[in-house]
C-alpha cells in the first residue's frame, strides 16, 4: 500500500490559507443569487473568513470559545465556521429546523457566545430562549429582513459585521496568515452534535487532524480533484455534508456550490450536475420514486424502453461486479444507455457524477442495484461522528453492493465479541464536550472507538453492518433481527415514506407506516377517489389494500422470520417538532414506541390483520 | 407632517339608481397600510375600481402624488404608480412565473419596438434590468422554485403570491391589495401578513387592504375605514375598531 502523505498545512483554515496563495484567482465557492450562480475565489474565500475572524476577536470570541451558526447551507456558514477555527475558537453548527427549546439546549450546552442566524424566524426562537442562553453576547443576522423594529441589543446584521471585519482587517493584512501560523491541528475546532435517536444530542469535538487525516485517506479510493463540482445541500450541521463541502475541498480544491434555497434542490442539481455528490438513503429514494412515478405518465413507448433498459441494466450491472461480463453486454449498455439512461441521468442532474455517495443510514440494496442498473453506480460508505464522518466506503473501482465496503486506508477496524465494530485511526474524535462519562463509554483504554454498530468483515476486508446494537429486534422465537433491514425492504415502494418495525419479544414482525402524502395522492387521484386530507387519505381501505400489496412484495425480498404480518398507518406525518424525527429526520423509534403504545398494542391483541 | 400620497374627496358613485359611494373621503400618507372593511356590497372594490379609473364616479375629486387621477384613464394611472393586486388573479397561465412577472413591468419599458427588433444595445441594456428587478421580487417573495413554472399548475396559494409579485414588479407607490387573503389556509395567511409588513418596512410601498377577516386586517393595519351602504362610517386606529358602536351595528346587526 502506498504511504499516506499527511496534508501540509494541517489545519483547515490553513489549506484555506494555502489555496489562496497557489490559486488566488480560481473559483472556489459558487453561489446562486438573483437566478446567476455567483464565484467567489480562494483569494475572495480566504478574505472573508479572515475578516469574520477579525470581527469574532473584536466582539470578545476567544481561544477555546463556542460560536454557534444557526442557518441553511450558504456560503456565509463556511466563513462563519472557518473564521471562528482561524481564531481558535470552535464553530457549533444548529440544525434550522430544531424547535426553540432544543436550539436553547445546544447553545447553553455549548455556551455559544455569537450566535449567526439565518433569517427573522431563527431570530425570533433566540430571542425566545434568551433566558435559558444568557452566554450570547452577539447575534449575527444574514437576512435582517422582518427584524428591523427588534430591539434586543444583542442584534447585528451580517452586512455591518463584514463591513466593520474587512475595516479592520485593511489594517492588519497579516492577520490570517498569523493565526493559521499559530493553530494547533490537535486542537478540537468544531463541535458537531450528534443527532440523538435516544436521549439529548452529545457534542463531539473533532480536531483539524481528524478532519484532513480523513479527507487525505477518503482522496486514496475516491478520487476526487481540483475539477470537481460539489452541491452543498445537507444539513452542514451533520458531519458527513461538512466532509463534502469543507473537509475533501479544502484537501482537493473542488468546487462548492450553494443553490438557492432547499425548495429547489432539484432544479439546482440538474445546473450544477456535480461530480462528486453525497446523498443519504432519503435522497436516492425520492429521485427514485419520482422516476417511478414519471415513467407512469409516459408514453408507451417510453415505457417500454425504460422497462427493457432498467432491467437490462441490472443484468449487466450485476455481472459486471461480480466480474464476469459477456461479450454483447457492451453494446447493450451503450444502446440502453443512448436511448435511456443519459436523459435519466440528466434529468437526476447526475450524467457528469463519478463519485455519487451514499451514508449517514443504511440504504435498501434493491435501491442501489436499481441505481447501479441505469448507471448512477453509487458508492455506499459507513462512518459515524465520533470518526469525523467516515471510516468505511466502497473503493470506485471494485464497489460491492450490501457491504459500506473496506475501512479507509491507514485506520483499523475490528468486530468485537458481541459483533460489535470496533475502529481506531487518526480521525478518532477528541471526546464529547462536557460530558467525560460518555467519552470513557465510547473511546477504550486502547483508543478503539466502540461504533455502537453490529457489522460482519470478510476476507477481502469488506464489512457489512446488520444494524444498530441498542435497536436489534429479538423475537419472541428469539431471532435478531434488525429493523433497518426491514423498513428499508418496504421503503422500496415510493407509496411508503416512513417505517418503523417492530417486533421486540413479540410473535411475529409488524410495522407502523407512513405513506407518502404525494405519491398516494396522486395515486388516489388517478383513480378519481376523493379525498381531503392526509389523515383522510389513510382512513381510506383502498390505500390499506395499497399499502398491504407493497407489504407483500416486501416481504419477498426478506426471510421468512423477518416478514411483516401486520401493520397500521400513521394518520398524520410524522415530524420533528412532535418529537418524533430527529433533526436528520430519522425516526426516533423509542419515542415513536411509546407515544403509538395504544396503536402497537391493537396490532398484538387482536392478531395479525 | 408630510403631505399625503392620496387624497379621496367626497366621492359618489351611482349605477342607475343604487349608490355605491355615497360621499366618501379618504386621505393615506406615504407609507401608511390603511384597510377599508365593511359587508359585503359595502362599496369597497368599487373604491378601488375609482382610484384606478376602472369606474368614473359622478362627483368627488382624487388626489395622487400631485396628479387629479380622475383626469387620467387606467393605464396612466398605472404608469403614474398605482398597481393592483386582483381578487381574482390577472396571470397568464401558460407563461411562467418568471413571464408574468416581466409582463409586470410593461409599464416601464420605455424601448422602441424597432429597438427591439433590432436587438440594439439600449434593448438589451433594458432587458437586463428588467429581468434583475424581478429576480429581487422572486427573491422577496421566494418564488425561486417555480421561476419556470407555467402559472397555470401552480397551487392557488402559490398563484396569490405570483399574483402580489406582478403588482410588485410595477414599482409602485401606491398598492392596492382586493382580498389578498382570500381562499388561503391558516399558514399562507400568515405568511402574506409577513409579506405585506416587509413590502411597508424594507419597500417603503404605501398600501390600501380590503380585507374581510377582521383578525388578519386588526393585526396588520396601521389605520383602517369602514364603509357601510356606500358611505364611510368610522376611520380609526385597529384597537378602537372593536370599540365603535357604529361598525358593530353594520357587522353585526344592532345590539351587539
Amino acid at each position: 500500500m502506498a504511504v499516506i502523505q499527511e496534508l501540509d498545512p494541517p489545519t483547515l483554515p490553513g489549506r484555506l490559507g494555502y489555496y489562496a496563495e497557489t490559486r488566488p484567482e480560481r473559483v472556489a465557492l459558487r453561489v446562486k443569487r438573483m437566478g446567476i450562480w455567483q464565484p467567489y475565489t480562494w483569494r475572495e474565500y480566504r478574505d472573508e473568513v479572515a475578516a469574520c475572524g477579525l470581527m469574532l476577536q473584536e466582539l470578545g470570541v476567544a481561544n477555546t470559545d463556542h460560536v454557534a451558526i444557526l442557518s441553511d447551507n450558504r456560503p456565509e456558514w463556511l466563513f462563519a465556521d472557518l473564521g471562528g477555527q482561524l481564531i481558535g475558537a470552535r464553530s457549533v453548527g444548529i440544525y434550522q429546523t430544531n424547535p426553540p427549546e432544543d436550539v436553547a439546549y445546544v447553545v447553553s450546552h455549548s455556551q455559544s457566545k455569537v450566535v449567526f442566524a439565518e433569517d427573522q424566524e431563527q431570530v425570533d426562537k433566540l430571542i425566545e430562549v434568551a433566558d435559558q442562553t444568557p452566554s450570547v453576547t452577539h447575534i449575527v443576522v444574514f437576512e435582517p429582513r422582518g427584524t428591523r423594529d427588534y430591539e434586543d441589543p444583542r442584534l447585528m446584521t451580517w452586512d455591518d459585521f463584514r463591513a466593520q471585519g474587512t475595516a479592520l482587517l485593511a489594517k492588519s493584512p497579516h492577520f490570517f496568515a498569523d493565526s493559521t501560523a499559530a493553530l494547533d491541528p490537535e486542537a478540537p475546532t468544531m463541535v458537531v452534535y450528534t443527532s440523538g435517536t435516544t436521549g439529548q444530542p452529545k457534542g463531539a469535538l473533532i480536531s483539524s487532524r481528524n478532519a484532513l487525516t480523513q479527507s487525505v485517506r477518503i482522496l486514496q479510493v475516491m478520487p476526487v480533484q481540483e475539477c470537481d463540482q460539489v452541491l452543498s445541500y445537507l444539513p452542514l450541521c451533520h458531519v458527513a455534508e461538512k466532509i463534502f463541502s469543507v473537509f475533501l475541498p479544502l484537501s482537493s480544491g473542488a468546487v462548492v456550490h450553494f443553490g438557492e434555497s432547499i425548495e429547489t434542490v432539484r432544479a439546482d442539481l440538474r445546473e450544477v450536475s456535480p461530480t462528486v455528490f453525497l446523498g443519504v438513503p432519503r435522497i436516492w429514494e425520492k429521485m427514485h420514486a419520482s422516476v417511478s412515478l414519471k415513467m407512469k405518465d409516459a408514453s408507451w413507448l417510453k415505457r417500454v424502453l425504460y422497462e427493457w433498459a432498467s432491467a437490462a441494466g441490472k443484468d449487466i450491472s450485476e455481472r459486471r461486479l461480480a466480474g464476469r461480463p459477456k461479450v454483447l453486454d457492451r453494446l447493450t449498455w451503450w444502446l440502453a444507455d443512448f436511448l435511456v439512461f443519459r436523459p435519466l441521468q440528466e434529468k437526476l442532474g447526475m450524467r457528469r457524477c463519478a463519485v455519487p455517495v451514499t451514508g449517514a443510514a443504511p440504504i435498501s440494496p434493491d435501491l442501489l442495484s436499481w441505481f447501479h442498473g441505469v448507471g448512477i453506480r453509487i458508492l455506499e460508505g459507513f462512518g459515524q461522528t465520533e470518526c469525523a464522518g467516515v471510516s468505511h466506503v466502497n473503493p470506485v473501482t471494485q464497489p460491492v453492493l450490501g457491504t459500506v465496503g473496506r475501512v479507509l486506508p491507514g485506520l483499523e477496524c475490528v468486530v468485537a465479541e458481541d459483533g460489535e465494530l470496533l475502529i481506531r485511526g487518526p480521525n478518532v474524535f477528541c471526546g464529547y464536550l462536557h460530558n467525560d462519562e460518555a467519552t470513557a463509554a465510547t473511546i477504550d483504554a486502547d483508543g478503539w472507538l466502540h461504533t455502537g454498530d453490529i457489522g460482519t468483515i470478510d476476507d477481502d476486508g469488506y464489512t457489512r453492518i446488520t444494524g444498530r446494537k441498542k435497536e436489534i429486534i429479538i423475537t419472541a422465537g428469539g431471532k435478531n433481527l434488525s429493523p433497518e433491514k426491514i423498513e428499508n425492504a418496504l421503503k422500496m415502494s415510493p407509496y411508503i415514506k416512513e417505517a418503523v418495525a417492530i417486533g421486540d419479544r413479540r410473535k411475529f414482525i409488524s410495522a407502523l407506516i407512513q405513506i407518502d402524502g404525494e405519491a398516494v395522492g396522486d395515486w388516489a387521484t388517478r383513480r378519481e377517489l376523493a379525498f381531503t386530507s392526509f389523515a383522510d387519505l389513510t382512513r381510506r381501505p383502498e390505500v390499506d389494500e395499497l399499502v398491504k400489496t407493497a407489504i407483500n412484495e416486501a416481504n419477498d425480498r426478506l426471510a421468512r422470520v423477518e416478514h411483516v404480518r401486520a401493520f397500521r398507518l400513521f394518520d398524520k406525518e410524522l415530524h420533528q417538532d412532535d418529537g418524533e424525527l430527529t433533526a436528520t429526520q430519522k425516526v426516533r423509534r423509542r419515542a415513536v414506541a411509546e407515544i403509538y403504545e395504544a396503536l402497537i398494542e391493537s396490532i398484538y391483541t387482536k392478531g395479525s390483520s | 407632517m408630510t403631505a399625503p400620497l392620496l387624497t379621496i374627496e367626497d366621492v359618489r358613485l351611482s349605477f342607475a339608481g343604487v349608490r355605491a359611494l355615497d360621499g366618501v373621503s379618504l386621505t393615506v400618507d406615504p407609507g401608511e397600510l390603511v384597510a377599508v372593511i365593511g359587508p359585503n356590497g359595502a362599496g369597497k372594490t368599487s373604491l378601488f375600481n375609482c382610484i384606478s379609473g376602472v369606474y368614473r364616479p359622478q362627483q368627488g375629486r382624487i388626489g395622487f402624488d400631485g396628479h387629479e387621477l380622475l383626469a387620467h384613464p387606467p393605464a396612466q394611472i398605472a404608469r403614474l404608480g398605482v398597481a393592483r393586486m386582483f381578487q381574482n388573479l390577472a396571470l397568464f397561465d401558460h407563461l411562467t412565473v418568471l413571464e408574468n412577472l416581466l409582463l409586470g413591468r410593461h409599464t416601464q419599458y420605455d424601448t422602441r419596438w424597432w429597438h427591439d427588433a433590432l436587438w440594439l444595445p439600449k434593448s438589451r441594456r433594458a432587458e437586463v434590468t428588467h429581468r434583475a428587478q424581478v429576480e429581487e421580487i422572486i427573491d422577496f417573495l421566494n418564488l425561486e422554485r417555480y421561476r419556470k413554472t407555467p402559472v397555470g399548475i401552480l397551487p392557488y396559494g402559490v398563484l396569490k403570491r405570483v399574483e402580489l409579485g406582478r403588482a410588485l414588479c410595477m414599482e409602485p407607490k401606491l398598492l392596492l391589495l382586493d382580498e389578498p387573503a382570500a381562499g388561503l389556509n391558516q399558514e399562507e395567511t400568515e405568511d402574506l401578513a409577513r409579506y405585506l409588513l416587509d413590502i411597508k418596512e424594507e419597500m417603503g410601498i404605501t398600501q390600501i387592504l380590503i380585507e374581510h377577516e377582521l383578525r388578519f386586517v386588526l393585526e396588520l393595519a396601521d389605520r383602517v375605514a369602514v364603509l357601510d351602504f356606500g358611505r364611510k362610517i368610522a376611520d380609526c386606529a385597529p384597537h378602537e375598531v372593536r370599540q365603535n358602536a357604529a361598525v358593530s351595528q353594520a357587522y353585526v346587526g344592532g345590539g351587539a
